[in-house]
C-alpha cells in the first residue's frame, strides 16, 4: 500500500469488514439454511391448498402445523437472521468501528438457531400457541426477547464507539428498530402469553405486534439497507437527505398505530380500528418520501442494473416497498377491506411485503457484503441470474395470481347467492399457480444456497492480495483483524 | 392488571426514548448541514462516482478494473 495519506486509509474499511467476518457469516449461513427449510414447508403448505390429501396422514405434516412452521422459520430464521447480519455489518461500517462483542454475537447466533429449531419442532409437534406470528410456545418468548436485547446492547456499544459524528440515515433506521423491537416483543409477549389479556384484547395485541414485526423490525432494516446500498453501488449520494430524515421520523411516529386495521369488521370499538386506519393512511408520507428519494437517486443510473447483482435485488425490493405500502394503506380502507379480508388477497399482500420487499433487499445486501467478508468473488454469474429471475418471476406470478383470486373470491363471498363450495373450486387454478410460483422461488433459493456454499468454500476468484489468505478454517476462528496499515 | 400496568410503563418508556433521541439529535447538530450527511458513506478510495458492485468475471464487462475491485484492499 503506497497511498499517500488519504483522508481515510484504504485499509480501514477492509479492517472493519474483516472484524465482522466470522460473526456475520454465521448469521448469514444460518439464515440461508432457514430459507431453504422454510421454502420446503411453504411448498408443502401450498400443495395442500389444492391437493388436500397430500401428506395428510402424518399429524406433524398437517396444514395447521406446517403453515405456522413456515411463517416462523421464515420470520425468525431467515428474515431476522439475515437482517441482523446486514444490520451488524452496517453498524460497523457506518460507525467506522470494529464489530463489538464478536464472541458474544457469534454465540448469540448459535443460541438463536437453537431457539428457532426448538420452536419449529414444537410447532410441528402440535404445541403452537395459535396466535399468529407468535406461534412459538410461551417458553421460547423470554429467551428470544433476551437475544433481541443482546443485539440492542451491541448496537448501542457500536454507536457509542463510533468514529463519525454524523449519523447516516441508515443508522437511524437500524438503531430505531433495535430499540423498538425488544420493547414490542416483550410487551406483546407479556400480554399474549399470560392471562393478562383474553378475547378481543388479545387479538388487538396480536395484530398490533404482528404488524409491527414488519413495520418496526423488518422494514427499518430493509430501508436502512436500501439507503446504504443504492447510493454506495452507483456512487451517488441520496437525492434528498431532507426527505430521508422526514421519512424516518414519520415512519417512527405512524407505523406503530397501523396494526388494528387487521381487525376491520371485528367486534372491537370502532375507534380502535379507526385509529389503525388513520395510522395506515398517514404512512403515505414516509412511503412517498422514500419512493421519490430512491427513484430520483437512481435516475440516470438504471444501466447499472445490468451489471450489478446487488442493485438488481435492491431496486426490485425498493419498488416493491412502494407497491406494498400503497396497497396496504388502501387495503385498510373499510370499503375495500370488506372485499379483501379473509381472502387470498391478504396472503399476496403479506408476501409482497416480506418477500418482494424485505427478502429481495436482504438478497441484494448479502450479494454486496459476503464478497467483502470472504474476500473472493461470487462463484458464478449464472447462478446469480437464476436466483434473480427465479425469485423475481416467481414472486410476480405469486402476487398476480393470488391478488386476482382474492378479489374475485372476496366479491363472491359478499354475494349470498353464490354457494361457498363454488368459490373454493374457483380458486383452485390460482392455488396451483401459487405452487408453481413457489417452485420457481425455491429454485432461485437453491441457486443462492449453492452460491453461498461455494463462496464459503472459496470457489470464487480471489479478489485481493493473496497474502491475506490463510486456511479456510479462518472462517471459524477468531483472530484479531490486522491493524490498519497506512 | 399488573401486566397492563407493565405494558403502560414499557410503552411510555419507549415513547420517551424516541423523544429523547430526537432532542439529542437536534442538540448534537445532526440536522445542521443536512445534505452534507448524504456523502458520509463515501471514502477517499471509494469516492462519489465509483460503481462498487458488478457481476463476477463477466468477460464482456467493459468497466475499468479500478471500479471492479470488490473493494477490500
Amino acid at each position: 500500500m503506497t497511498v499517500s495519506a488519504p483522508v481515510v486509509p484504504p485499509t480501514e474499511r477492509w479492517s472493519i469488514d474483516q472484524s465482522c467476518r466470522q460473526v456475520i457469516l454465521l448469521w448469514y449461513g444460518s439464515s440461508v439454511f432457514w430459507l431453504l427449510f422454510g421454502s420446503l414447508l411453504a411448498l408443502v403448505t401450498s400443495i395442500k391448498m389444492h391437493t388436500p390429501g397430500f401428506l395428510a396422514d402424518t399429524a406433524w405434516l398437517t396444514f395447521g402445523r406446517v403453515r405456522p412452521a413456515h411463517l416462523n422459520t421464515m420470520i425468525y430464521g431467515w428474515a431476522s437472521m439475515s437482517g441482523i447480519g446486514t444490520m451488524l455489518w452496517l453498524f460497523a461500517r457506518l460507525c467506522k468501528t470494529r464489530l463489538v462483542w464478536r464472541e458474544g454475537l457469534y454465540l448469540t447466533a448459535i443460541y438463536w438457531n437453537l431457539l428457532v429449531a426448538a420452536g419449529t419442532i414444537a410447532i410441528l409437534a402440535g404445541y403452537s400457541t395459535g396466535v399468529e406470528w407468535m406461534e412459538f410456545p410461551a417458553w421460547a418468548a423470554g429467551p428470544i426477547a433476551f437475544a433481541f436485547f443482546v443485539i440492542h446492547i451491541a448496537a448501542w456499544k457500536m454507536l457509542a464507539n463510533r468514529r463519525k459524528g454524523h449519523l447516516y440515515i441508515s443508522l437511524w433506521y437500524l438503531f430505531g428498530c433495535t430499540m423498538w423491537f425488544p420493547f414490542l416483543y416483550l410487551g406483546a409477549t407479556i400480554l399474549i402469553q399470560t392471562p393478562a389479556s383474553t378475547g378481543i384484547a388479545k387479538m388487538a395485541t396480536n395484530w398490533w405486534f404482528a404488524h409491527n414485526v414488519l413495520g418496526l423490525w423488518l422494514t427499518p432494516i430493509g430501508l436502512a439497507s436500501v439507503y446504504y446500498f443504492i447510493p454506495k453501488v452507483i456512487g451517488r449520494p441520496i437525492h434528498s437527505y431532507h426527505f430521508s430524515l422526514l421519512g424516518f421520523w414519520t415512519l417512527a411516529i405512524f407505523y406503530n398505530w397501523a396494526g388494528t386495521h387487521h381487525l376491520i369488521g371485528g367486534p372491537l370499538p370502532a375507534w380502535v380500528v379507526t385509529v389503525g386506519i388513520v395510522g395506515s393512511l398517514m404512512m403515505f408520507i414516509p412511503v412517498t418520501t422514500v419512493a421519490i428519494n430512491h427513484h430520483m437517486t437512481m435516475v440516470g443510473h438504471f444501466h447499472v442494473l445490468k451489471t450489478s447483482p446487488t442493485l438488481r435485488f435492491i431496486v426490485f425490493g425498493a419498488m416493491s416497498y412502494t407497491a406494498v405500502s400503497v396497497q396496504g394503506s388502501l387495503q385498510s380502507i373499510r370499503a375495500w377491506n370488506e372485499v379483501t379480508h379473509f381472502t387470498h388477497y391478504t396472503i399476496a399482500h403479506a408476501h409482497l411485503g416480506v418477500y418482494a420487499f424485505f427478502t429481495m433487499v436482504a438478497f441484494g445486501s448479502m450479494y454486496y457484503v459476503m464478497p467483502r467478508l470472504v474476500e473472493c468473488e461470487w462463484p458464478s454469474a449464472n447462478l446469480i441470474k437464476v436466483h434473480f429471475w427465479g425469485t423475481a418471476i416467481g414472486m410476480s406470478m405469486y402476487w398476480i395470481g393470488l391478488t386476482w383470486a382474492g378479489v374475485e373470491q372476496g366479491l363472491a363471498m359478499n354475494n349470498p347467492d353464490v354457494p361457498f363450495l363454488e368459490i373454493v373450486e374457483y380458486t383452485i387454478p390460482y392455488l396451483w399457480s401459487r405452487s408453481v410460483a413457489g417452485t420457481l422461488m425455491t429454485i432461485g433459493h437453491i441457486a443462492f444456497a449453492i452460491s453461498v456454499w461455494q463462496m464459503l468454500r472459496r470457489h470464487g476468484a480471489t479478489s485481493t492480495e493473496p497474502t491475506l489468505f490463510t486456511s479456510p478454517t479462518r472462517l471459524f476462528r477468531f483472530r484479531k483483524p490486522p491493524e490498519v496499515v497506512t | 392488571m399488573s401486566a397492563i400496568l407493565a405494558i403502560w410503563i414499557f410503552m411510555i418508556m419507549l415513547g420517551l426514548t424516541s423523544i429523547g433521541a430526537l432532542v439529542w439529535a437536534i442538540q448534537m447538530g445532526q440536522f445542521r448541514s443536512i445534505e452534507a450527511g448524504a456523502e458520509s458513506i463515501f471514502d477517499a478510495d471509494e469516492p462519489v462516482g465509483s460503481v462498487t458492485d458488478r457481476f463476477p468475471a463477466s468477460s464482456r464487462s467493459n468497466n475499468t478494473s479500478d471500479n471492479n475491485k470488490v473493494g477490500n484492499q
